[in-house]
């Protein structure tokens, strides 16, 4: 185990989860002995094929599920349920379909502890600031049925950072987006995030996708997860410069970065759509 | 601006040409009747609805049915959200209060009339016994329905955002089961409605009183002691015609109550 440094934002420690079935009475293990260290103001990327346990961990963290054996530590303190510190944006967005825009962003503000001590004309700011931030000006007093999927995802990223949160927990984001918009909410999620800023102001971020160049591109280090049971296979550093926002494909480094990803998990991957071993994986030329 | 207006013109005439032509096809074959038969005619309807309006009684006694109404309803409606959004939520409390309602469910508001009159009499206290039972289960059952159909993601984001258990229930799993929750209570109305004229009618039976027994009691003294035909018939249209008015309200409530619904 290494030693932990001042920056250490968050510890995972031989984290493993199994689930019980009670139909079928097995016992399925979902994680085995994780262990992860992840430094403040990092960003970083979990990548594996489906069924390798990346929500598990991320539901973990936020205090949503308990690990069955193991420990999670945050600044040092073991974590025990779900926080406004640990700010999680679902894949499917979890708007309050009863809300409009502007009230969405201040869901937690207005019910939670995000917004205990701050008054109502400084909440109001604040949705107003994230609402801005995220480019939604004008759409305040829509429903979301109302907005496309991009715009959504917009509202959640706004609510998310509203709280206040120093963890961002992302669960597959821009999974339900089309590509144009995945593309440009990369690029916004990157200046949000604060890649333009010092390390020190940036938020720690853990971002869950199946896109290899999406995790690329975004992450500090990847994360790279096998399956039954979930595992880390290998950490990969992302030593690309920022800012990458718009030109990082471009980079050499890039291409043999996702190949190198793409290696570790390609067998799986095939396995999981039931190719089977016969299939000779085509060499990789894009992941969408 | 003509066009469209003739458009509704239109709609009315084409609503309206069933009933119309039913009650046509009704007095045609009442002329044919024998002089002095008590059987009912459309005119002889309308003559008899004169009568009652003049004399008060018809008034008096669909109001007082309509006040026990939205009494027993707004207890069950209490009783039910509340059991219902408990129910829904805590897994105990829906283990163990299901058994009981769902073994009471599939009596009948009359069957319990006996009892109901016996410990209650025969006024009004016992009327609300019937409409709020009669009432209490499409409430609850509709609620428990919409708790459970929540999006699960909705609690847990609110989880994330430090948003004490209390507050989700009242903030999250309350509106998110609104719309089940209107459609129960629009139901439960529709038997509320029906209730109440069954319990009177048959409360009728033991007082004979008049008006104030509200119009089930009313149609009861109708049939037992005048016979008149048209009278009850009077009644039975009124009956269907308030029941229409409070389903129309319910259906602007619930587009009032539920916004977010209208164009998804």
């Amino acid at each position: 185990m290494n030693t932990p440094s001042d920056a250490t934002k968050l510890r995972l420690t031989g984290v493993t989860k199994s689930f019980f079935t009670p139909r079928t009475g097995t016992t399925t293990l979902a994680v085995a002995e994780m262990n992860l260290d992840i430094q403040t103001g990092e960003f970083i990327c979990i990548v594996g094929p489906s069924g390798c346990g990346k929500s598990t961990v991320l539901n973990m963290i936020a205090g949503l599920d308990q690990p069955s054996s193991g420990r999670i530590e945050k600044d040092g303190h073991a974590i025990t349920g779900p926080g406004a510190d640990r700010g999680v944006m679902f894949q499917d967005y979890a708007l309050m379909p009863w809300q409009t825009v502007e009230d969405n962003v201040g869901f937690g503000l207005r019910h939670g502890t995000p917004g205990e001590h701050l008054s109502a004309k400084q909440r109001q700011e604040r949705v107003a600031h994230f609402i801005d931030l995220v480019g939604l000006r004008g759409s305040e007093p829509k429903y979301p049925h109302q907005l496309s999927g991009g715009m959504r995802q917009r509202v959640a990223l706004a609510r998310l950072l509203a709280n206040g949160p120093d963890i961002l927990l992302l669960d597959e984001p821009l999974g339900a987006l089309d590509a144009q918009t995945r593309l440009i909410l990369q690029s916004e999620l990157l200046r949000i995030w604060g890649e333009t800023s010092p390390v020190s102001e940036r938020k720690t971020a853990i971002f869950i996708t199946h896109d290899i160049e999406e995790a690329v591109l975004l992450a500090d280090r990847v994360v790279v997860m096998s399956t039954h049971p979930g595992r880390v296979r290998e950490v990969v550093t992302i030593d690309i410069p920022r800012p990458r926002a718009g030109h990082a494909r471009t980079n050499p480094r890039f291409g043999a970065l996702v190949e190198h990803i793409w290696s570790l998990i390609r067998d799986e991957a095939y396995r999981a759509i039931g190719g089977g071993a016969s299939v000779e994986p085509a060499s990789h030329e894009t992941t969408h | 601006m003509k066009h469209s207006v003739d458009n509704r013109t239109g709609v009315i005439v084409r609503n309206l040409a069933l009933p119309g032509l039913l009650i046509l096809v009704w007095q045609l074959w009442a002329l044919n009747l024998p002089v002095g038969s008590p059987a009912p005619s459309p005119v002889k309807v309308v003559q008899t609805l004169g009568e009652l309006l003049s004399k008060g009684s018809l008034i008096s006694a669909t109001v007082q049915s309509l006040g026990r109404v939205l009494m027993g309803f707004a207890m069950a409606s209490v009783l039910g959200i509340a059991l219902g959004l408990l129910m829904g939520s805590i897994r105990a409390v829906r283990e163990n209060l299901d058994p009981i309602i769902e073994s009471f469910r599939p009596i009948a508001p009359m069957a319990i009339l006996p009892i109901a009159i016996l410990w209650l009499g025969t006024g009004t206290p016992t009327a609300l016994a019937i409409v709020a039972y009669a009432s209490f289960f499409p409430v609850v059952v509709n609620t428990v329905h919409g708790v459970s159909h929540v999006d699960r993601k909705l609690i847990l984001a609110a989880r994330t955002m430090g948003i004490s258990p209390w507050t989700i229930l009242v903030r999250v799993v309350l509106p998110g089961a609104l719309p089940s929750i209107l459609l129960g209570t629009r139901l439960a109305m529709g038997v509320a409605w029906t209730a109440i004229i069954a319990a009177e009618l048959a409360v009728g039976a033991k007082s004979g009183g008049g008006g104030s027994g509200g119009i089930g009691q009313m149609m009861f003294v109708f049939y037992a002691y005048n016979i008149d035909l048209n009278a009850i018939v009077v009644c039975m249209t009124v009956v269907g015609l308030v029941a229409l008015c409070i389903d129309q309200i319910f259906r602007v409530l619930e587009k009032r109550l539920i916004p977010w619904r209208q164009e998804a």
